[in-house]
Parts: structure tokens; C-alpha cells; sequence
């Protein structure tokens, strides 16, 4: 844990310095900025006429954007008696392989819109099928300040249930992902994905390079906390990024990340079992690097990603006093062919704690027993709305257990679709 | 305990307010057509970047990392608007100070300024990638440069009010060495006028509507959807009752669909540099029209 510190301290220090070599220039460019505004207001305000034509207001035109994601999917498991436990862990629901044969996959309904000047908002449901019923999960509601919001620039803050800052993957919804299932870290501490309940705040700094941090406060009722007491804040969490070109055709991103709680309540195993007490902290870096061999992303465009998680417990296990670390990590490689192939590869796995002798013969005892899981894709382009995708998994998460499993699926976009992240 | 001193260091950096060491208007342009406008319009008053180069297709760019540091500090957006950038934009917006955010000051979508082309009567993404408000690659057309330049001239001059009379400078002596290049190219284009031509894409639209070009077929399938083989072969055969003179496409177009056709109708195939940087002449807007007829002059000479 001590290298995590360090390397958020070290981010700190870059950022306190950069700022102290521009706070002289600060005063005067201050004194600029209050004669220009004055100046402007002089002129009888500077907006700028964008009021093409008198555009008739109709009721329908404040709806929000609507969007919509359909997915289904064929699932094929050699291992046909269920699937076993990730050796060494307990996981939730959503970090399990699914289910087999043809399927629905979780098709997502997202409304969302400039509330005002000052806020945006957006929400996200998913409709999914589980244990025989129709399901509806929120998978994001919240609310976001905009540029407008009198905060300095660069300052944002969003609140509400959300798919918070930590590691590259969770901020992105299932759909936009390069594989057909999350990597072995994400499946076993984040239960697929974190959005808890909370508020974040984020800041990205006045530098000439990419730089970001920001902390937030959550209720602690998600993986990887879950199970907080209702007193809030039960989670609180900070990073810190940071990025830029090497090359017109090249960037890159790394970032660190942690997100800590204590959850009195208790987080249980999707089986009920082994139930956890106490604190976790989860640390997560993470680093993406991308290449255009031609210039231009759409034709051809190679990206290199990968995440490494630690998690620390300190609490108690079904009442036996706990106190290790386990981590989990995970690299993929993504070529695009051409506008419409794409090819990607990736490996994961999952190093168990040792664990104390009254937790001998349970789930949490890993053996020493390392989880893997490769997986390797392909998947076709029609058009920006249209994929379909074939992957080809070997999840090995028990001792002497092999599972190969199939997958094809496709993922469609209907409507207003906003624009992606990095 | 550490994490709660780490946790209060953030905050109190996140607090802090900076701002950029920087004496020059800083304008962010999604393209390099208007970055060189901005030049030419800013002078040495303003520090110009491009999301984008000539290779690129703009309809995809990420918004990565170092695009979230420069519109943070961007004084101007200046883009084609018309939803070519609506891929990407949106994210970084939401980075940028108060004054470039839609409808005020600081955002200039140049479409907005220009007529538009293109606009479709019914709106269905099974007719490809279509832009709901017409055709963003305004800038093709000399008339629209100059339509674009007042609007940027005007906008300048409210940002940046104590360098009024230097950008009244540059502008006056822009649209004077334009229009003298306008009425040199409208001889130029006499040559042309009436060619048909294949495209890949809708890029060209207005430098073809300009030079009254005809076009014939498009590679793409609909915009956006790229060129299959069996639509390649579609058009060969209906090239026997269409007789076309060229093919025509953008750097950042894939030239295997334009390569094969050419060599079966046996007519040549040219890249047109589209934008600043789209081939070694086109350095500033001037040059890239001087470039563009001249690359298609010479490829349609005694067609």
C-alpha cells in the first residue's frame, strides 16, 4: 500500500508546485480579467446572437434525449454443472458468468437533458431478466453542475447514483466495452460496476498536460463496500489522473484511485455466504495507451489497457478476525483492422489473501490457488449504432476447474446517443 | 488516517483557484481550416491548436486527454458545428469555462453563419450517418470563408476589445488577398464546370456545388457506412450507361474502393487535399483552394 501512497503524494506534490509558479502571475491576470468583464458589460453584454430565425417553441421540444441500448446474446459453457466460486473470494450476483443458451442481455433506456444553465441530469435504467422475472435496474439518476454553475473553472460536482471515478472501465456502460464480460477484478470487487450512491467532485487543473483529481462521499451500500449501516457517509473516495499526447498519433492516460468504507451491516457472498465486517479499501491504477498507425482512428487504431486493484479488509469474516490483502489485475490489447473489424485479447487474474485457520476449508481460502481468465474477441462494425461480437473465454477460477465458454452477441444503439468518453 | 490527510490535501488543492499564465485569446479549433482562419484573422494576438489534422476523419476523434487540457483553457471554440463534431464535443465541453458553452460568446459553430447544404427532407439512420442540420464541411465553398471570417472578425473583437484595431487589420487584409484568389479561381473553375465525378463521401459537397461538378455515385454505401464489394460492383456496372470523368477522394478516405474502380472504368482518381495539411501545398487557406483546382485541372485535362 505504501507505493499507492506514495504515488498519490507524488501527483500532489506535481500539482501544489505547478500551481505556486502560477500564483504571481494570478494577481495581475485577475486585474485583466475585471477590466475586460467591465468593458463588456460596457457594450451592452457580449452574447452572441445565435437566435437563428424565430423557431417556433413547441411542447415536446424540452423533452430530454432519449437513447436505447439493445443487446442479446448466445452463451456457450463447457463447464455444464454450475459455475464454481472465484477461488478464494466471495463475490456478488452480477460478477458471475450468466446464463446459457439465447438471451436478452441487459437493454438499457437512458433520458437525459440540460435541466437548466446550471445542471445537467441523466438517468439510466436496465431492464434485465434475472432468476425468471423482468427486472428493472437504475443503473445511473443523477444530476451534474455545468460550466455555467459559479464554481471555478475547471470544478464540477455530480450527486446522485452514478457510475463514479475509479479505474478506466467503471465510468463506461457495459455497452461501450471492448469485451462481452468484465475482467476477473471487476466481476469479483466491484460486482461488475460501482455506482453507489453519493456525490463526487472533480477538478480539472489550468496545466498545459491532462491533469485531474477529484474525492467523493457515498452511502457504502455497493460492491466494493456494500453493506454500510446507513450512516452516511459510509464510503469516501479520491484520484487522481493524469494524460496527454506523445505524438499527433499517439496518447495516453494513467490514474490512481482508491475508494475506502466500513460497513457494519455486513457484505455477504451472492450464496449467503461468508459474510464481511469491517473495512475495505479497495486502490486502483490504472493506464491507457493509444495508437492511429495511419493517422486516422477510424481506419485503423491500436489501444493497450490495463487495471491493477489491491484490496485491503481489516474486519472479521463470519466473526473470525480478518486482516489481508488480495489483488487482482488485468491487460487487453484492442486492433481495429479496418473501419469495421476489430480484434482484442485479454488476460486476467486474481492473487487471494492468506487466510486465518478459522477460515481453513471455506471459500476465502484460496490455497494458493491463482484465478485466471482469458478471453479473446472479434467483433464487426456496421455502422456507429451497429456491433455484433464472438469471444472466446477460458475462465479457470478454481483448482483444476477449466471452463471454456462462447459468446455471441450483438449491441445496438437506437436514438440520441451521447458522445463517448476516452 | 493518511488517506484522511491525503483526502483534506485534495480538497483544499480543488478549492484553490488558478488561472493560465498566458497573454494570448487561446482558441480551440475542432478543425485545421479554421485554425488557420483564426491565424489569420488573430495574427500573433492569438495562440491557435486543432483537435484535428488532415489525416484525420473528423466525424472520429477521441476526446482524449490532452483535447480535455486545451478546451479547459480555451477562450474560443471555433468548429464547423452541423453535428460534425457531435461525436466528441459534448464530452469536453463539459470541461470548458462558462464563456465557449453554447450560445454564448466564446462557441462559434461556423455553419451557423453560412448557408447549408444538404439538409435531409426525412431523417432515418437506415440512410447511414446522417446529419440532421445538413452538410458540416462548409468550408469548401470561397463564399462561406468569407461569411465564416466577419462572424470570427466580429467575435474577436468582443473577446479581445483592446486589440480591436489590430484585428480590424488583419481581417481588412485578409478579405482583400481572398477575394482577389476568388476571382482568379472563378476564372479557374470554368475549365471544369460540368465534370462528373465520383466521391466518397459527402466532404466535397460544396466545393463541387461551387465548381458546378456533377456527381455521379458515391463509394460509401449511405454516409458513414463504408464501400462494400458488391456495391463497388453496382456502380461499375451503371459507370457503362453514366460516363464519369473522375474519382474523387479526402486524404483521410481509405483508398482501396476509389484504386479498384479506377482501374476498371480506367479513369483517374485524385486525392483533393480537403483540408490544411491534406497535401504538402495546402499550407494556409489560399493555398488549399490554389491546390484543390489545380489537382483537379490537371486530372480532368482534355477529359
Amino acid at each position: 500500500m505504501f507505493l499507492y501512497k506514495l504515488l498519490i503524494s507524488f501527483m500532489i506534490t506535481i500539482f501544489v508546485f505547478t500551481k505556486f509558479v502560477m500564483a504571481d502571475e494570478l494577481e495581475d491576470r485577475v486585474k485583466e480579467l475585471e477590466s475586460k468583464i467591465a468593458e463588456m458589460e460596457n457594450k451592452g453584454g457580449g452574447k452572441a446572437d445565435d437566435s437563428s430565425g424565430r423557431k417556433k417553441i413547441y411542447g415536446n421540444e424540452f423533452n430530454p434525449s432519449i437513447g436505447i441500448i439493445l443487446n442479446g446474446k448466445y452463451n456457450n459453457f463447457s463447464m455444464k454443472s454450475a459455475e464454481p466460486a472465484v477461488k478464494g473470494f466471495v463475490i456478488g450476483h452480477e460478477g458471475e458468468r450468466g446464463r446459457e443458451g439465447l438471451q436478452l442481455g441487459e437493454s438499457e433506456l437512458n433520458f437525459s437533458s440540460n435541466i437548466d444553465d446550471k445542471f445537467y441530469g441523466s438517468m439510466t435504467a436496465a431492464i434485465v431478466k434475472e432468476d425468471g422475472e423482468d427486472k428493472v435496474e437504475l443503473e445511473e439518476a443523477y444530476i451534474m453542475t455545468t460550466p455555467n454553475f459559479n464554481f471555478p473553472e475547471g470544478m464540477s460536482i455530480k450527486a446522485g447514483k452514478a457510475f463514479w471515478t475509479l479505474g478506466y472501465l467503471n465510468e463506461h456502460h457495459v455497452h461501450a466495452d471492448d469485451f462481452a464480460n468484465r475482467p476477473l477484478p471487476y466481476r469479483v470487487y466491484l460486482n461488475k460496476g460501482w455506482n453507489d450512491e453519493g456525490a463526487e467532485i472533480t477538478y480539472t487543473l489550468p496545466t498545459d498536460y491532462y491533469a485531474e483529481i477529484g474525492a467523493g462521499v457515498f452511502r457504502g451500500d455497493d460492491y466494493p463496500i456494500k453493506g454500510g449501516d446507513g450512516e452516511s457517509p459510509g464510503a469516501m473516495s479520491a484520484y487522481a489522473r493524469i494524460g496527454g499526447d506523445i505524438d499527433q498519433d499517439q496518447n495516453w492516460r494513467l490514474g490512481v484511485y482508491f475508494v475506502d468504507g466500513d460497513n457494519s451491516g455486513g457484505r455477504a457472498g451472492n450464496d449467503g455466504d461468508n459474510t464481511f465486517k469491517g473495512d475495505s479499501t479497495l486502490y486502483v491504477t490504472d493506464f491507457r495507451y493509444s495508437l492511429a498507425p495511419t493517422s486516422n482512428v477510424r481506419e485503423q487504431e491500436l489501444t493497450l489497457q490495463g487495471e491493477f486493484f489491491a484490496r485491503n479488509e481489516e474486519g472479521t469474516y463470519d466473526d473470525v478476525v480478518f486482516n489481508g490483502t488480495s489483488y487482482g489485475w488485468y491487460v487487453q490489447s484492442v486492433y481495429k483492422f479496418n473501419s469495421s473489424w476489430r480484434g482484442g485479447l485479454r488476460y486476467s487474474q486474481m492473487e487471494t489473501a492468506g487466510v486465518p485457520t478459522g477460515l481453513i476449508g471455506t471459500n476465502m481460502d484460496g490455497q494458493g490457488f491463482d484465478p485466471t481468465s482469458v478471453a479473446i474477441m472479434t467483433d464487426w462494425t456496421n455502422s456507429e449504432f451497429s456491433r455484433v461480437r464472438w469471444q472466446i473465454n477460458q475462465d479457470k477460477l478454481a483448482s483444476g476447474s477449466t471452463d471454456n465458454q462462447f459468446t455471441l452477441q450483438y449491441i445496438i444503439s437506437i436514438g440520441a446517443h451521447g458522445a463517448h468518453k476516452f | 488516517m493518511t488517506i484522511k490527510i491525503i483526502i483534506l490535501l485534495l480538497l483544499q488543492y480543488t478549492f484553490a483557484l488558478s488561472v493560465y499564465a498566458n497573454e494570448k485569446l487561446y482558441i480551440f479549433a475542432c478543425e485545421p481550416e479554421w485554425k488557420s482562419l483564426a491565424e489569420e484573422l488573430g495574427g500573433d494576438k492569438v495562440k491557435a491548436i486543432s483537435a484535428t489534422h488532415a489525416k484525420q476523419d473528423p466525424h472520429h476523434i477521441r476526446a482524449r486527454p490532452s483535447l480535455i487540457a486545451k478546451i479547459r483553457r480555451a477562450d474560443l471554440i471555433f468548429c464547423s458545428g452541423a453535428g460534425l463534431e457531435v461525436g466528441w464535443m459534448p464530452i469536453l465541453l463539459q470541461k470548458a469555462k462558462s464563456q465557449v458553452q453554447p450560445g454564448n460568446i466564446g462557441y462559434l459553430m461556423a455553419s451557423k453563419y453560412t448557408p447549408v447544404i444538404d439538409i435531409p427532407k426525412t431523417i432515418d439512420r437506415s440512410h447511414g450517418d446522417v446529419h440532421p442540420e445538413g452538410n458540416p464541411h462548409i468550408h469548401l465553398d470561397p463564399h462561406n470563408i468569407i461569411l465564416v471570417a466577419k462572424e470570427l472578425n466580429r467575435r474577436l473583437t468582443i473577446i479581445d476589445p483592446k486589440n480591436k484595431s489590430y484585428y480590424q487589420r488583419q481581417y481588412n487584409n485578409f478579405i482583400d488577398r481572398w477575394e482577389n484568389s476568388l476571382s482568379r479561381w472563378n476564372k479557374e473553375i470554368e475549365s471544369i464546370k460540368g465534370k462528373r465525378i465520383i466521391i466518397h463521401h459527402k466532404s466535397f459537397d460544396y466545393l463541387i456545388n461551387w465548381a458546378e461538378l456533377n456527381i455521379i455515385a458515391s463509394l460509401e454505401v449511405k454516409p458513414g457506412i463504408p464501400p462494400t464489394a458488391s456495391h463497388l460492383r453496382n456502380i461499375l456496372k451503371n459507370t457503362n450507361k453514366n460516363k464519369v470523368d473522375i474519382i474523387v477522394i479526402s486524404p483521410y478516405d481509405p483508398t482501396e474502393g476509389a484504386l479498384w474502380l479506377s482501374e476498371k472504368i480506367q479513369i483517374p482518381f485524385v486525392t483533393l487535399p480537403y483540408t490544411i495539411g491534406g497535401n504538402e501545398e495546402s499550407n494556409n487557406l489560399i493555398a488549399l483552394f490554389d491546390s484543390s483546382i489545380k489537382i483537379l485541372q490537371n486530372a480532368l485535362y482534355d477529359k
